[in-house]
């Protein structure tokens, strides 16, 4: 007669194994190795918070130190395998497979590590898709979080950098894994409750604050003209021709610009109240003056920003904030959000072929997707309407469905002199060299309705067919090899039809794309706007 | 090394001023614009980024065939992109007319 | 509620400050972009010139009276000096000493954003400082010498020791004032004794603030054009001779670094 409980059984057995380490459920940081290796089985699934942005590193740092004849064919599961300890694993043979998001940093030498043998790709996922599997299929049998603050009961705080810690636990509690959490501090009250106790068995207190990057912040000073031009395109040629109110910015210093002049262009044009006014994106300092000129009505975040976190805590009726005032954040929830409730993605991208699929995918290195092919996707599943959900479509037919605006935004040639528009992704080459099954697509074009470049947009949507598509791309692809192959009398029609508009067919003024339309042109600036409430981080001081 | 290219488009419609707009900073390219009597568009190209001849060809035919403007212009460049070159080109066609 | 963003005088490249720092409409170039008065050296390192040398040297009015302002610009090549850009400065201030011993005084007023010497001209570029402040000690005697440091570069190397030579120093916060660059002495000291990267301490140690409160700027003002405009008019009009900054008293040296750091109120 087989147990129906053996993982609760199981869970039991890895606690009692660590139970020497374990005083009132909290062990010392010098045993985290120990704890890990009494706690872990060969070929466990193990989930370790690399977030985008918070990294619980001194488990990552541990786990990545027990001895691989103990401990060894973890299957990883990660957000973002981005710290060179996760690498380690692989090298020291204690996993030996991965399913992730993103890879950023480790990119080159996660290829390297897949080339060698020494590790197996799972899938790469976009971020919500994983948590998801967290409920089917790839449930944690440990996870390895991080959190500011736990009492004696086991409550976590995770404040603003709370990400997508609740949504890891709660998956790996119910179904009777172990969660162990680092966390800067031990306290009598937790400031806030963000994970219950019951939902956490072993904490430790970290050596130092667990690691955070401040990704989102973009300095005004590095805005260029001609990000300004393709802001001034979008504010005029797609947010207010198609009304758009919720929305979810990429980062980038090109959706910077945008941010930037709303409260300038935007004022002008006499949209505020009447666009952007609900919004999904971390919080990012370059928003800072649309906030305070009166555009955002709320934000939600997927995470935190250094150095926003007094700034956060001063607008309560615009962020999400807890009865103690800081921001909460929510990974699963706002890509959720960004998904269902947004009416229009925008963000760049490396690479873009002839049918607008585009990647950011470079030989050599697997880097994954993070959150924006789950943005940047029409959700099928929506039902509730909206005016630019409708415009999308142009059918009248009694069956009909509206369609998310997914903007890309992009610039003909990158920085270094290499055209973004090709003939073929090197994600098509980069997949067969992997030997993945379909090649790492960022954003499929046929998710696409907008085009973005510095010559004007290309409105995909309205295109009658996958020729016109063609067309309306390379009207706006410039000097790369695929715009020259535009035909100029082809390109007239199309602008006549408004398929393809350049900037003056949308009265956009080339000679007003100056910085000086910018609300804010330095760090300095933002904090100006903020009355000091935003505090940058170091890196981004000048003064 | 410095390449130096040269370009000539058939003109002839007059600009006013001369113009002078950019900077010679990475990324950016600094523009020198002259009203020419020759009916002719005639252009040099300084750049410590070698091996794009094709690519300045294409932006600056394209340019010269919107605005067939009779000028002598000479354009420093320290790896512009033609996003960049074209901006600039606009702007000092604004600063010209 | 939009905040009080000053006119930016950071922002201006370095012909849009000489012209906004002068009297409107008086501004008038010399040597412009079209003189091509280029770098002959550059070319040949594969480096692009620019038509200035990054120098802009303008003449017109300063409060009604004639004035020449000198101003670097810290986009090209981080606003180094090398030999044109440097004659061009240099001989903006023999000509304003001239002017002035013919009675004719020349207010003059030194716009720099400079890294100081372009090391593809070395020993040129330094021949062109000493030559500049050769002009700058001869000049400041007959009357005040006006250096506007308020730029993303601010000034280093020989640039800085031009600008100690000024009777007056404008700074904004956000400028630097200093000799080496703070990845140099980060190289030669080390990182424990100088983390160039830590940005709030490169600016404790040679920005603005420190430099007003030390005596080596003469006023300290927002980066707002009419701010800095009023502290260029008011330097002239005090008309202050030049004088040698007081030797500061230096700390015994044998003094523990912490100290050390502290007696300069610096929280290490």
């Amino acid at each position: 007669m087989s147990a129906w409980d053996t993982r609760r059984i199981r869970k039991n057995q890895r606690l009692a194994r660590a139970a020497s380490y374990v005083r009132s459920g909290v062990f010392e940081s010098g045993d985290a190795v120990a704890v890990l290796e009494s706690v872990l089985e060969p070929g466990d699934r193990v989930c370790v918070e690399g977030n985008n942005q918070k990294q619980a590193d001194l488990l990552s740092r541990a786990l990545a130190s027990v001895d691989p004849e103990r401990v060894h064919d973890l299957h990883l599961l990660i957000s973002v395998l981005g710290r060179p300890e996760h690498i380690e694993l692989f090298e020291r043979g204690i996993a030996s497979q991965v399913d992730f998001s993103f890879s950023g940093p480790q990119s080159l030498r996660l290829a390297q590590q897949v080339a060698d043998g020494r590790v197996r790709i799972g899938a790469i996922h976009t971020y919500l898709e994983l948590f998801a599997r967290y409920f089917v299929d790839l449930t944690p049998d440990i996870a390895l979080v991080a959190a500011d603050e736990a009492d004696a009961s086991g409550n976590l705080y995770t404040g603003a950098n709370t990400e997508e810690t609740p949504t890891i636990v709660e998956a790996t509690a119910f179904r009777n894994g172990v969660v162990i959490a680092q966390v800067n501090r031990i306290v009598d009250r937790v400031t806030r409750v963000d994970v219950p106790g019951d939902w956490v068995d072993l904490v430790v207190v970290a050596d130092r604050p667990y690691e955070i990057e401040p990704l989102f912040t973009r300095d005004p000073e590095q805005i260029d003209d001609v990000q300004i031009l393709m802001a001034m395109m979008v504010v005029r040629g797609i947010y207010e021709r198609h009304r758009v109110r919720t929305l979810n910015h990429g980062i980038g210093f090109d959706t910077a610009a945008i941010e930037l002049i709303l409260p300038t262009y935007g004022e002008r044009l006499g949209l505020r109240g009447e666009i952007c006014t609900n919004w999904v994106l971390n919080p990012h300092p370059t928003l800072i003056p649309a906030i305070e000129s009166g555009w955002v009505q709320s934000v939600h975040s997927f995470g935190g920003e250094l150095g926003m976190e007094r700034y956060v805590a001063a607008r309560p009726d615009v962020f999400f904030t807890g009865r103690d005032g800081s921001l909460r954040s929510n990974r699963a929830l706002s890509q959720n959000a960004g998904m269902y409730a947004t009416d229009l993605f925008i963000g760049s991208t490396l690479q873009m072929d002839p049918d607008a699929n585009s990647s950011t995918a470079t030989l050599g290195r697997i880097a994954g997707f993070g959150g924006a092919p789950n943005l940047g996707n029409d959700p099928r599943g929506r039902r509730h309407p909206s005016q630019a959900w409708l415009e999308m479509t142009s059918s009248t037919h009694e069956i009909r469905r509206g369609r998310k605006i997914v903007v890309q935004l992009v610039e003909t040639f990158r920085e270094s002199g290499v055209p973004t528009f090709v003939e073929h992704l090197d994600a098509v080459a980069l997949g067969r060299m992997a030997g993945f099954p379909i090649a790492p697509v960022m954003i499929y074009g046929d998710d696409v309705t907008h085009v973005v470049t510095e010559e004007g947009i290309a409105y995909l949507y309205k295109a009658r067919d996958v020729d016109e598509r063609r067309a309306a791309l390379a009207a706006i692809a410039g000097v790369t090899p695929v715009g020259l192959l535009a035909d100029s009398t082809r390109t007239q029609e199309l602008r006549r039809d408004g398929v393809v508009a350049f900037p003056e067919d949308l009265g956009v003024v080339r000679g007003e794309a100056k910085r000086s339309l910018l609300a804010a042109r330095s760090i300095r600036d933002l904090v100006t706007w903020s009355g000091g409430l935003y505090e940058p981080p170091k890196r981004f001081r000048s003064w | 090394m410095i390449e130096t290219l040269t370009f000539t488009y058939p003109a002839s419609a007059h600009v006013a001023r001369r113009a002078h707009v950019g900077v010679v900073a990475s990324g950016n390219c600094e523009l020198l614009l002259e009203p020419s009597p020759e009916p002719s568009a005639s252009v040099t190209v300084r750049t410590s980024v070698g091996g794009y001849a094709t690519t300045w060809e294409a932006v600056l035919a394209r340019f010269f065939a919107r605005h067939s403007i009779a000028v002598r212009l000479e354009i420093d460049d320290f790896g512009a992109t033609p996003a960049v070159v074209a901006m600039r080109l606009e702007q000092a066609l604004e600063q010209a007319r | 509620m939009t905040p009080h963003i000053g006119d930016s005088y950071a922002e201006r490249n370095a012909r849009e400050r000489a012209r906004t720092l002068l009297d409107p409409g008086t501004f008038r170039e010399l040597l412009d972009p079209f003189a091509r008065m280029r770098s002959p050296y550059l070319a040949a390192q594969g480096v692009v010139s620019q038509s200035d040398d990054g120098v802009v040297v303008a003449r017109g009015t300063l409060g009604g009276v004639r004035a020449c302002v000198a101003a670097t610009d810290g986009r090209f090549l981080g606003g180094a000096i090398g030999e044109i850009g440097g004659a061009k400065i240099a001989a903006s201030l023999e000509l304003a000493r001239r002017d002035a011993e013919r009675g004719t005084p020349t207010r003059v007023v030194l716009a720099f954003d400079s890294g100081g010497i372009r090391l593809q001209e070395a020993n040129l570029g330094l021949l062109a400082i000493a030559e500049i402040c050769d002009a700058v000690a001869a000049l400041r005697t007959h009357q005040p010498v006006v250096a506007v440091i308020a730029g993303r570069v601010g000034v280093y190397g020989g640039m800085s020791i031009v600008t100690a030579l000024c009777n007056e120093v404008i700074v904004t916060e956000g400028a630097r004032v200093g000799l080496n660059g703070p990845d140099v002495v980060e190289t030669e000291a080390g990182a424990d004794e100088f983390d160039a990267s830590n940005r709030p301490l490169v600016w404790k140690v040679t920005g603005g603030r420190r430099r007003f409160a030390q005596g080596h700027a003469t006023a300290l003002v927002a980066d707002d054009m009419p701010d800095i405009r009023a502290a260029v008019e008011d330097a002239f009009v005090r008309n202050r001779p030049f004088v040698a900054i007081e030797r500061p008293e230096f700390p015994d040296p044998g003094l523990e670094r912490e100290a050390f750091l502290r007696a300069y109120g610096i929280t290490p």
